[in-house]
């Protein structure tokens, strides 16, 4: 980092901030509507009855109340965000990992590989969740065809209580080709110097790999951990293509739940309610993720 | 000595082994609706599958056409995407260039408050947003709300990323151009724009995924049929057609093409592009 130098406040300095803050307006209007406004003003409307036509009525705590006590979807949206979040970050994190680990190996025709892991990323959300819906068909659907072609028992899938969310989260990791290109980059940064010089010291690839190549991307793992981890808690595309929730409310994502009680059922102070739990939610992982990381620093260095 | 070399060799082949069949893998779903989308509705659900389309039934593509109004979708789609992917790289570009080029007092904490927010969550947003755009500003059923956000730069992502990368290219370069006298504007639009083309590639292609992945949004804001972007389209579309898969996946096919035809056309700067910009952390 450069340290920012003290500038005399002559006219050329004057004229360059001027130029800065005009090239900052869109991100300061951005950071400003789109993000810190509707931020308190989702707080503030958590404690509102409004249905989008007569004015809001205040109601205190009525909604959280309601949402702790009552509501038919919360524990279950908890329970189903929450599983379908760990399980896509652990998969798709081991899925691309390993893929770009043997992307960074000497092999034959790298770019072109490169370019085919990432395609799945690039498809539009609704085209591969209908794409899937027919492989995952319970009579005619690849899946089962190639679980019966082993001489397994077929398959419900999306269908089945149990298997709704393991199915989705396939889904997302086939997806994650974004996070191997990324992988990728911070592979190919580690200096093959300390490779080598392990591999003088007589450690095997696996040794190799656990002391020199994972502290190495150790700052990439977080980065793609965290992004990971942010985007699948507020998974609901899913529940928007496919499932509508079910079956048996097993996949009612808390985001799909904000979108059913604020677009659907027209309760948008309770749907805001519902948002504050939720960020509160997010705001909780996201702490725990990154005291990890620093213990993780703190640990390396003592 | 030889040894060695042979084994790493070996070593090496296998991995291209692994990659290939993993890469099938991948490809084989995508294969499978293509395949699917052109058999009569008794070839697709014959047993065994039969892995290649013993003819090729174009017909579940004019049948999808019939109802599923491509080429409204693919302007409605595209009118969305082509505004907000200019306005969102043109001011990711003034304010990456402001941070990484600029001083001016509160730099640190302007940036900070900024940063911030690439951790919130943006569904925790979307009913004030709503509420904002709908209530107050009336522009519901239109494609405002889903266009206006990028002219804010997209996320504050985009601008982190063009300033990382504008802080790799030496200042030498813009103090030489200004002793010839050319302005800021014009150093930035002449000389650093075209050297960090990597990233405005990225940021591009970032934005038109996060436009093109996007279903909720879409939902919420646009009600009438005749402004129907691919997403909602596709989702009415599936539903109505019951259990006729061909139709449904030739459909699901045609929505899918035009992101595999920019990517085939983009991949290479694109990719290449993240890999740099990965660097560069």
């Amino acid at each position: 980092m450069n340290k920012i130098s003290a500038r005399p406040k002559s006219i050329h300095g004057k004229k360059e901030e001027r130029t800065a803050y005009l090239c900052l307006i869109p991100a300061f209007l951005g950071i400003s509507f789109i993000s810190y406004f509707p931020t308190i003003a989702v707080f503030v409307l958590s404690f509102f009855e409004y249905n989008g036509l007569s004015s809001p009525k205040f109601v205190g705590l009525t909604n959280f109340q309601r949402i702790f006590t009552k509501d038919i979807y919360f524990a279950e949206s908890i329970k189903a965000t929450l599983l379908y979040a760990f399980l896509a970050v652990v998969g798709s994190i081991i899925y691309s990992l390993f893929i770009a680990l043997l992307l960074n190996m000497k092999i034959y025709g790298r770019t072109l590989f490169r370019s085919i892991f990432f395609i799945p990323y690039l498809l539009p959300a609704i085209g591969v969740f209908k794409g899937w819906q027919w492989l995952y068909e319970q009579n005619f659907g690849l899946f089962n065809f190639i679980l019966r072609m082993f001489g397994m028992r077929p398959h419900q899938f999306l269908d089945s209580p149990h298997e709704v969310i393991p199915s989705l989260v396939m889904i997302a990791v086939w997806c994650s080709g974004n996070l191997i290109v990324i992988f990728l980059a911070g592979l190919q940064n580690v200096p093959t110097v300390y490779r080598e010089a392990a591999e003088v010291d007589g450690a095997n690839t696996w040794q190799r790999f656990i002391h020199v190549t994972i502290p190495c991307i150790k700052p990439i793992i977080f980065y793609n951990v965290l992004t990971a981890l942010i985007t699948n808690l507020q998974v609901i595309n899913p529940a928007l293509a496919l499932t509508d929730g079910g079956p048996g409310k097993k996949s009612m994502f808390m985001s799909y739940v904000i979108y059913l009680y604020g677009f659907q059922k027209n309760k948008l102070g309770y749907a805001a309610a519902y948002s504050v739990i939720f960020f509160i939610l997010v705001g909780i992982f996201t702490a725990i993720l990154f005291k990890t990381q620093r213990e993780a620093i703190f640990g390396e260095e003592s | 000595m030889n040894n060695r070399k042979k084994k790493e060799k070996m070593l090496n082949l296998l991995a291209t082994l692994a990659v290939l069949i993993f890469a099938l893998l991948v490809l084989l779903p995508i294969w499978w609706i293509f395949r699917s989308s052109l058999m009569s509705v008794a070839a697709v659900n014959a047993y065994p599958p039969s892995f290649i389309p013993y003819e090729w039934l174009l017909s579940n593509y004019s049948k999808a056409l019939e109802t599923f109004k491509y080429w409204t979708y693919f302007r409605n789609t595209f009118s969305i995407i082509i505004p907000a992917v200019t306005f969102g790289t043109v001011t990711a570009i003034f304010c990456g260039y402001a941070f990484a080029r600029l001083q001016f007092r509160g730099k640190r904490l302007i940036f900070n408050v900024c940063v911030s927010t690439i951790l919130l969550p943006g569904m925790v947003t979307l009913i004030p947003l709503y509420i904002m755009w709908t209530k107050f500003l009336g522009l519901g059923d239109t494609y405002w709300p889903l266009i206006l956000p990028f002219l804010t730069g997209g996320g504050f992502f985009n601008i982190f990323l063009i300033r990382q990368f504008l802080m790799t290219i030496p200042k030498d370069l813009d103090e030489a151009a200004s002793i010839d006298g050319a302005g800021r504007m014009r150093i930035l639009w002449t000389i650093l724009v075209p050297a960090i083309k990597p990233a405005i590639v990225v940021v591009g292609m970032m934005l038109f995924i996060q436009i093109w992945n996007d279903l909720l949004q879409q939902l919420i804001y646009i009600n009438s049929m005749d402004k129907f972007t691919f997403a909602i389209a596709l989702t009415n579309f599936t539903g109505s057609f019951g259990t006729n898969w061909p139709v449904a996946l030739a459909a699901t096919f045609m929505t899918i093409l035009p992101g595999i035809i920019i990517y085939i056309f983009g991949q290479r700067s694109f990719v290449e592009g993240i890999v740099l910009t990965g660097m560069k952390n």
